[in-house]
């Protein structure tokens, strides 16, 4: 127990002897968690919330519709559906109900909506579940399905017209036989139709508009339309084997336009889970990227910590200290720091969640707070420690088995020497020598700073790539959720930059003190403070113009992973606009911390008794 | 010079007077430049009275180089004497008492001032000093010579800190009577 | 007449004001002639160092003027200051300051490789300066493989790779044994006949001993002036204690 206090005391007072450097881990692990818990949460979001609606609705294993020709105006044949139910594997079935376009006013707004005749009592199949008011009694009033209630601002016991006539709203509710507003499929007419291609433009029935649904009784449904002729219909069926559904469907693909069509429930659940679940892979795609430069960038300040610690640690060992009791001081540290990312992660990603899942009213359990299961508590926090155990591991173990002697004579890490680039460095202008033999020194360094680099282009690359594509699709199917994943996209790619230039500027910094000593002896040697300023810098800009490089051939693979669809490969002019602009970027974020260095004075630096 | 080194040379085996000499010349390097030729012989003559060594006149013997042509060797008492001396543990000391009271009566009577007295010696151990490190400089490495050319350029240079501290504290003193 | 390398009036460098103003190079005339083995000698502290680096441009006075090889320097841009320590100063540090990453000859090749210099060049120059400091076997050994004696030998080359006009030395036989330290002497001893010009500081004896010209420093300023050369010889046989 005082083992255990003392470990912890002399991890927090370390922590506070550096207060920026603790901050920085904590903003890098924090960016991690908060996106993976966002990614956790979309993944419990998709598919759940239809299955219980389907479940509790009596929902229909097909979707059977007819609809009068669009383009001659011959009416319906409501026939076609009751043959249809009586087909062998039809195990119950609802209708046919009759369907009328019609639009729908309130509050001085107008919406195309699809009216759905049906009874009072309850249908075997597709018995809608009222998360408001009641179901229709006979009378005059409606109901409203949730999501379409909701983007319009209906509310139960409201008044609203509909095909002219005042109606009263009887109740809201929701439905797994339709994917929510406004994504509908439509029983009726709606836009865009299209022959080979083509939009219709001309034709005998009016034309819907990204109809809203609204249940009526059967001779409403009937009086709402202007003609019987123009009244569709649709019958809901249950199948004796669920899994039969696309089968069965896909063994009667309509013909002609009399002809029933089909949807079977997959491709609702496709419809209602597709965002989410793309918006998912996206957030958890930038997790991961976000968790490997976290991972890079705690390693940088861990190790240029660890250098600057070693005579700590020789001192802790001298007045007794295990090498356990070191390592375990030192990884108390990045734990206690990766606790608090972790819970400010999970705490974020728990706020955030909603304004990128909220995908309207539409299903059961659809308007509630995604909920932070103990599953994704656990993931997250798990994953926060394993970034501070994986970065502090190596040089905590290395620090704890340094030899007390050494440590306290404060025997930095010593650098390393690749022969052939000093070599080659002897050829090239003077601020190119300083940068790629201060670059030489630390090997790793460079290849952590080539990695998060790499990984962040290739973020960047990829979320340009798919932004691109979403625009497009945008173009020609405005969807606001269609648009609240480019706004994930927007967040992922602004964080992924925001880490990275925390990553540049650490390392820099790290660079900056494993150097001063060598800095001042060659400007002893005579080099110029501007020399030194632009190898300082250059030793950074160019790992991060190599991992430029790597990234921007990265990201169309890493695009092609997450999204299965056609990749559509960003302009060639795209990667060099990117490649340059992390060049300047670069350098316009080691610039400072590099003059700052390079004209920091020499002498007392020269004054150390030991190099 | 101490007539024991003499003496010690010869426990290797019996030497002519002038072999003697090469020896000491080359122990001492550039140190021993400063002997008189004539002192081993007068150290070797002593060492014969004193029945320590015997000596051995090839026949026929002129009277010329009669010094040169002989070969000294030790006597039992001699070998004895040799082994008495290498036990020794004497050591010369530096007469420092004798400058401190120098400075002290200096500074007492009011005849000179005993920072200038300090000041004149530092010179005078700084020229030594130099003679010293140059010879030594010369001297090739690893040589007997460069070896007591070391000791005597790190006694001059505790010889110099002493007087630096005389200085430190004659300054203050004066400042402070 | 020979002509003067280097000469300073008034050198002040104070640091910090006030009640902890500290005055660690107070008014120093000094001039150095060319081919002159200069030492500057006192106690830890007494501002040697400081003095070393105003001369060589590592720093930059408070009040006073140097002219270092016909120019006035206490002016000027940090470069420019820069090119100055390049081109005209050779600095030999107590800690040697050589770069573990690098090789004997790369390290001594590095003062004329950031001076422009062609690399085949510079590599020709490290090469003879290491035959001449008697470390041409070890040019391709790191420094961390040499003996402290060794090392000061590489740093001297190092300190010689662009010719200087003026050879600053800060305390460099400070953390070397006695043997050592002769070989460093030895090499100063060279560097002297063959008319370089040298400034040490140093609180060793024998390196002081060595030199033209001896000068105490105490609290910032000069105090004494010995001129060495000349003198008493032959005495050694005294100091060995075997006249009498
Ligand atoms: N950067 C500095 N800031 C404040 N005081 C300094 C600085 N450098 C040196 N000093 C002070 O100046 C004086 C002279 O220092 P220095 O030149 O290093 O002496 P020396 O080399 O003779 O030992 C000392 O008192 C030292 O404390
Ligand atoms: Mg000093």
């Amino acid at each position: 127990m005082g083992r255990l206090l003392l470990i912890a005391r002399l991890a927090g007072r370390d922590l506070r002897r550096r207060p920026a450097e603790a901050a920085l881990l904590l903003l890098a692990i924090t960016a991690a968690t908060t996106t993976l818990t966002l990614g956790l949460v979309m993944h419990g979001v998709a598919g759940d919330p239809y299955q219980r609606t389907r479940e509790a609705s009596a929902g229909p294993d097909v979707v059977a519709s007819v609809m009068p020709d669009p383009v001659t105006g011959a009416p319906a044949d409501p026939a076609v559906l009751t043959e249809l139910s009586g087909a062998d594997e039809i195990a119950a079935s609802s209708g046919p109900f009759p369907v009328a376009g019609t639009t729908v006013e309130v509050g001085g707004r107008t919406a195309d909506v699809q009216a759905v005749g049906r009874p009072a009592e309850p249908a075997d199949v597709d018995r809608p579940i009222v998360t408001d008011g009641e179901w229709l009694g006979g009378g005059d009033g409606v109901v409203v399905e949730a999501a379409f209630a909701d983007a319009l601002g209906i509310e139960a016991g409201d008044t609203v017209t509909l095909g002219g006539e005042s109606v009263e709203v009887a109740g809201i509710a929701v439905t797994a036989a339709m994917t929510p507003y406004p994504a509908a499929s439509c029983l009726v007419v709606c836009t865009p139709i299209t022959i080979n291609g083509e939009p219709v433009r001309d034709m005998a029935v009016d034309v819907l508009e990204e109809p809203g649904l609204i249940w009526v009784g059967e001779s409403m449904a009937t009086s709402l339309a202007a003609d019987p002729d123009d009244l569709a219909y649709v019958s809901y069926l249950r199948l004796d084997d669920p899994d039969a559904a696309q089968a069965f469907a896909d063994a009667r693909i309509p013909n002609g336009p009399m002809d029933a069509m089909l949807e079977p429930w997959p491709h609702i659940y496709e419809q209602v889970t597709h965002i989410e679940r793309n918006a998912q892979r996206v957030l958890l795609t930038g997790a991961w990227l976000l968790g490997i430069l976290a991972v890079a960038s705690v390693a940088v300040l861990v190790g240029g910590r660890m250098a600057d610690q070693t005579r700590r640690v020789g001192l802790l060992k001298a007045v007794g200290g295990t090498p356990g009791l070191v390592a375990a001081v030192l990884l108390a540290e990045y734990v206690l720091v990766a606790l608090v990312a972790a819970a400010a992660g999970l705490v974020a990603g728990g706020l955030t969640a909603p304004a990128i899942t909220d995908r309207a009213a539409g299903l059961l359990g659809g308007a509630a707070t995604p909920s932070l299961t103990a599953a994704t508590v656990a993931t997250v926090t798990a994953v926060a420690l394993g970034v501070a155990v994986v970065a502090t591991f190596v040089p905590a173990v290395r620090a704890a088995r340094t030899s007390t002697v050494a440590a306290l004579n404060d025997a930095a890490r010593p650098p390393r020497r690749v022969g052939w680039l000093i070599a080659l460095s002897a050829r090239l202008p003077v601020a190119v020598l300083i940068a790629v033999r201060v670059a030489g020194r630390r090997p790793r360094r460079v290849a952590l700073s080539i990695a998060s680099m790499t990984v962040t282009v290739s973020g960047i690359v990829a979320a340009l790539a798919a932004n691109a594509e979403l625009n497009t699709q945008l173009a020609s199917d405005p969807d606001p959720r269609m648009e609240r994943l480019g706004d994930v996209l927007a967040v992922i790619t602004v964080t992924l930059v925001a880490l990275a230039a925390v990553n540049t500027v650490v390392a820099t910094w790290a660079t900056v003190l494993d150097v001063r000593y060598s800095s001042a002896v060659t400007r002893a040697l005579g080099a110029t403070p501007a020399q030194l300023a632009a190898g300082l810098s250059l030793a950074q800009v160019l790992p991060a113009f190599l991992g430029a490089v790597l990234g921007s051939a990265g990201g169309p693979l890493l695009y092609d992973a997450v999204d299965q669809d056609d990749v559509v490969l960003p302009p060639a002019w795209w990667l060099v606009a990117v490649v340059v602009g992390v060049v300047v970027a670069v350098s316009a974020l080691t610039v400072v911390p590099a003059r700052l260095a390079a004209r920091r004075p020499v002498a007392p630096m020269l004054q150390g008794e030991l190099a | 010079m101490q007539q024991e080194v003499v003496l010690a040379l010869l426990a290797k085996e019996p030497s002519h007077g002038y072999q003697l000499r090469a020896r000491l010349r080359q122990a001492l390097g550039p140190v021993g430049e400063a002997m008189n030729a004539g002192q081993v012989y007068v150290v070797l003559t002593r060492l014969e009275k004193a029945g320590l060594v015997t000596t051995e006149s090839p026949a026929p013997a002129t009277a010329k180089d009669t010094a040169d042509r002989k070969t000294y060797a030790l006597t039992a008492k001699g070998q004895h004497r040799v082994a008495e001396w290498l036990t020794e543990v004497s050591w010369p000391k530096p007469d420092l008492a004798e400058f401190h009271l120098k400075l002290v009566a200096a500074a007492a009577a009011g005849l000179a001032d005993p920072l200038s007295i300090v000041d004149t010696q530092r010179r005078e151990l700084l020229r030594r000093l130099r003679e010293a490190q140059r010879a030594a400089m010369a001297e090739p490495d690893g040589s007997d010579a460069a070896l007591l050319l070391e000791g005597i350029v790190l006694r001059l240079q505790a010889d110099l800190r002493w007087l630096e501290a005389c200085e430190r504290s004659w300054t203050t003193r004066r400042s402070a009577p | 007449m020979s002509t003067t390398i280097l000469s300073t009036r008034g050198l002040t460098k104070t640091y910090g004001d006030g009640e902890s103003l500290v005055r660690a190079v107070d008014g120093v005339d000094l001039d150095v002639a060319a081919g002159e083995t200069v030492a500057v000698m006192g106690p830890s502290g007494c501002g040697k160092s400081t003095l070393l680096h105003l001369v060589g441009g590592l720093d930059r006075p408070t009040a006073g003027e140097i002219h270092l090889a016909g120019r006035r320097v206490d002016q000027l841009t940090e470069r420019t200051l820069a090119r100055l320590r390049r081109t005209d100063v050779g600095f030999v540090f107590q800690a040697f300051h050589l770069m573990d990453e690098l090789t004997v000859v790369e390290n001594v090749e590095l003062p004329a490789l950031l001076a422009g210099r062609s690399p085949r060049a510079a590599r020709a120059r490290a090469t003879e300066l290491l035959r001449r400091v008697g470390l041409a076997a070890k040019a391709a050994a790191l420094p961390t493989a040499l003996s402290g004696g060794q090392r000061q030998r590489v740093a001297v080359a190092r300190a010689l790779s662009n010719e200087p006009v003026l050879v600053l030395a800060d305390e460099p036989t400070g953390n070397l044994d006695s043997a050592a330290t002769l070989d460093v002497l030895r090499l100063f001893e060279e560097l002297h006949e063959a008319g370089q010009t040298l400034v040490i500081v140093t609180h060793d004896e024998r390196i002081a001993a060595t030199a033209d010209r001896l000068i105490s420093m105490r609290d910032g300023a000069f105090v004494d002036e010995t001129r060495l050369t000349g003198g008493t010889s032959g005495r050694l046989g005294a100091l060995a204690e075997l006249e009498g």
